[in-house]
């Protein structure tokens, strides 16, 4: 330091001022706090059906919310770490609200909370066995050979596997915010981004085995404090300054609140199927190789001879670009499209412009695939 | 600023002493409970590394006092020649605590103990080697954590380091920061920076890999005292519950695999007329549990 002068000067007026500004704010917040009631941070209201169900897992059917345009139903298939509420948090940022406006047949699948019990099932179980399920329910339910599928993050995965082994039954796929290859983050090896991938990397096989056996389960609450530290700075100031921001405003403080109720809902990842998540898949890399297996099968990404559009996030932290557009010179189809969206991560599905941009885009390539 | 200086020496000192009693306090409770030595007949026990934590302990006491002087450097310059500014100070008081750091941004390790610290320490002291392992795993837990904060604060130091040189460069320049909001800014940006490039520094992949392990042994130990007390008393362990489990998911797997086999087979017979889209065939669950 030198003494050249003193590098802050607040004048005291226009602390007081800030400082009286603040108080308001939160004198409001707080009002407005105390007349909150939990159906106004309600998240995932667009109204469905139960359609089917076995074990934990329920497949649901949207009500229409318009004249349907697109023939094919189109079935969402959220990942195991998060929940699909993403898809749907409130009436003004609903990618599935989108989507039903604009004339698609919309079903969802809800893989429930996985608990210790549930440490044995594999992807195996959950591609070959539940996602199979749900789309065989609906295309019993449509009397029709083939379903469109709308795979988020992991479920992205689980679709481009199911894809790639029962082509036969899909008739285009919808990719968001999908990691295929999983080392993909070295390609623009960009600060901040890909921090899963590298810290994965950065562990042997042993230590998730053993994590597993002593926990039956890869603990919602664990890889919540994954993500939290991919954003750090946000994590240490999200409470006592992003919230303050939004406090004395009604909407932005609701948004804020649904956002946290999405972001405290966090299952547990079952134990056999996270095993095969870090070690054969960010590990090993063995997808985007042709190497990982389900059922004994070997998932060909060459099979995907469906249309296939791959919708990613430029500015994605924990899926970087390039682990999704992967894909692209691997699938066995040439009728393979990119949607690369502004924004991060969840950005896609609530960010003002983003959310808007991925229905209409859903939907158009979709009307013109019919 | 004085306040600001006070609160960093008053949390360093309290911090530091805190960790280094501990240790003290446990080597001498548990050599009095135990004498250091396994049940006659079993393998030796292993006494905890008591001088791992201290070197653990020395490291992270040596960056304190270094974050201590830092902070007093950033704290006589940052509003130098001006009146004291109580909100200022308050706001900078928050701001620049380094412990934030160990709290919230070691989130994971966060996560781990509380997953992993199911009894608490006090109920352990009278039992035998088991409880021994477990207390070992739980010191090794707190060393690892120990020096999972030391890489957090190296960090930490070298944030503030940065942000002071900024300020400097501001006032050289016979520029200032005229509201919270730039200095906030100015903070946060440059403790971001660090973050995310210490994230991928090798030294802190490698203690929170073995905060992981050393999570995960302590779980491990303190299933053994739950297997011991549970087939003690009947009860079925934890062992037993996950092949019970296991058996039921095979099942269940096997059951799909038959009800798909026998869908499947008169279809395959009848080959239904495919073409037109037609409305759903009903509207109620089609429950299909096993």
């Amino acid at each position: 330091m030198t003494n050249s002068g003193a590098p802050i000067h607040i004048k005291p007026e226009q602390a007081i001022s800030e400082a009286a500004a603040l108080g308001e704010k939160i004198a409001r917040g707080a009002e407005l706090f105390s007349k909150l009631r939990d159906n106004e941070v309600a998240i995932a209201t667009t109204p469905k059906d139960e359609v089917w169900r076995q074990d934990k897992v329920t497949l649901h059917h949207y009500r229409p919310l318009a004249d349907t345009k697109i023939a094919t139903p189109m079935l969402i298939v959220y990942g195991l770490i998060g929940r699909y509420t993403m898809a749907d948090l409130q009436e003004d940022r609903s990618l599935v609200r989108n989507l039903l406006n604009l004339g698609i047949d919309l079903y969802v699948v809800d893989w429930g909370n996985p608990s210790r019990a549930d440490r044995w099932l594999t992807l195996d179980d959950y591609i070959d066995g539940y996602l199979a399920e749900c789309v065989r329910v609906i295309s019993e339910r449509h009397r029709i050979d083939k379903v469109s599928l709308l795979g988020i993050c992991e479920g992205g995965v689980f679709t481009t596997c199911y894809a790639a082994l029962h082509p036969d039954t899909v008739k285009a796929m919808v990719l968001t915010i999908t990691p295929i290859d999983f080392h993909g983050d070295t390609v623009e090896n960009r600060l901040g981004h890909g921090f899963i991938n590298i810290w994965t990397r950065s562990l042997k096989p042993e230590d998730i085995d053993r994590l597993i056996e002593a926990y039956g389960n890869l603990p919602g609450e664990f890889m919540g404090s994954v993500f939290s530290q991919m954003t750090p700075m946000r994590t240490l100031m999200k409470y006592n300054l992003d919230m303050l921001e939004v406090m004395d405003d009604e909407k932005k403080f609701l948004n804020f609140l649904r956002m946290e109720k999405w972001i405290a809902d966090r299952p547990h990842h079952p134990g056999e199927a996270a095993k095969q998540w870090l070690k054969d898949l960010y590990q090993d890399n063995k997808l985007i190789n042709n190497a990982f297996t389900v059922n004994g099968r070997q998932v060909d990404l060459g099979n995907i001879t469906m249309p296939v559009l791959n919708v990613f996030a430029k500015d994605d932290h924990i899926i970087p670009p390039a682990t999704s557009q992967a894909l692209g010179a691997k699938v066995g189809t040439k009728d393979y499209t990119e949607l690369p969206l502004p924004g991060g991560h969840v950005g896609v599905f609530v960010g003002g412009k983003s959310q808007a941009l991925l229905g209409s885009g859903i939907a158009k390539w979709l009307s013109e695939r019919q | 600023m004085q306040a600001l200086t006070e609160l960093w020496s008053r949390g360093g000192k309290d911090f530091a002493a805190a960790q280094h009693g501990t240790s003290f306090d446990i080597a001498s409770r548990l050599a009095t409970a135990t004498g250091q030595e396994g049940a006659p007949g079993s393998a030796p026990v292993t006494f905890f590394d008591l001088q791992g934590m201290t070197k653990a302990n020395e490291a992270f006491a040596k960056l304190w006092s270094s974050a201590i002087e830092l902070s007093q450097t950033v704290t006589r310059n940052a509003q130098q020649g001006k009146k004291q500014d109580p909100l200022v100070t308050d706001l900078l008081g928050k701001v620049f605590d380094p412990r934030a750091w160990f709290s919230s941004m070691d989130g994971m390790d966060q996560a781990l103990q509380r997953m992993a610290e199911g009894p608490r320490l006090a109920d352990l002291w009278d039992t035998e080697r088991k409880m021994l392992n477990v207390f070992n795993a739980w010191t090794a837990l707190r060393q690892r954590s120990l020096e999972h904060n030391t890489v957090m604060l190296d960090a930490w130091l070298k944030a503030a380091g940065k942000f002071a040189k900024d300020l400097n460069e501001t006032a050289d320049r016979k520029e200032a920061l005229g509201s919270w909001r730039e200095l906030l800014a100015l903070w946060v940006e440059t403790a971001n920076t660090a973050l995310l490039e210490t994230q991928r520094s090798d030294a802190y992949l490698k203690s929170q890999r073995e905060i992981l392990k050393a999570s995960t042994d302590l779980r491990l130990a303190q299933q053994e005292i739950a297997a011991f007390y549970s087939e003690m008393f009947g009860y079925p362990t934890r062992a037993e519950l996950d092949d019970v489990h296991r058996t039921v998911t095979e099942l269940r797997r096997e059951l799909r695999a038959l009800q798909r086999a026998n869908r499947d087979a008169p279809k395959a017979a009848r080959q239904p007329p495919k073409g037109s889209r037609k409305q759903p065939t009903q509207a109620g669950p089609n429950r299909n549990t096993p």
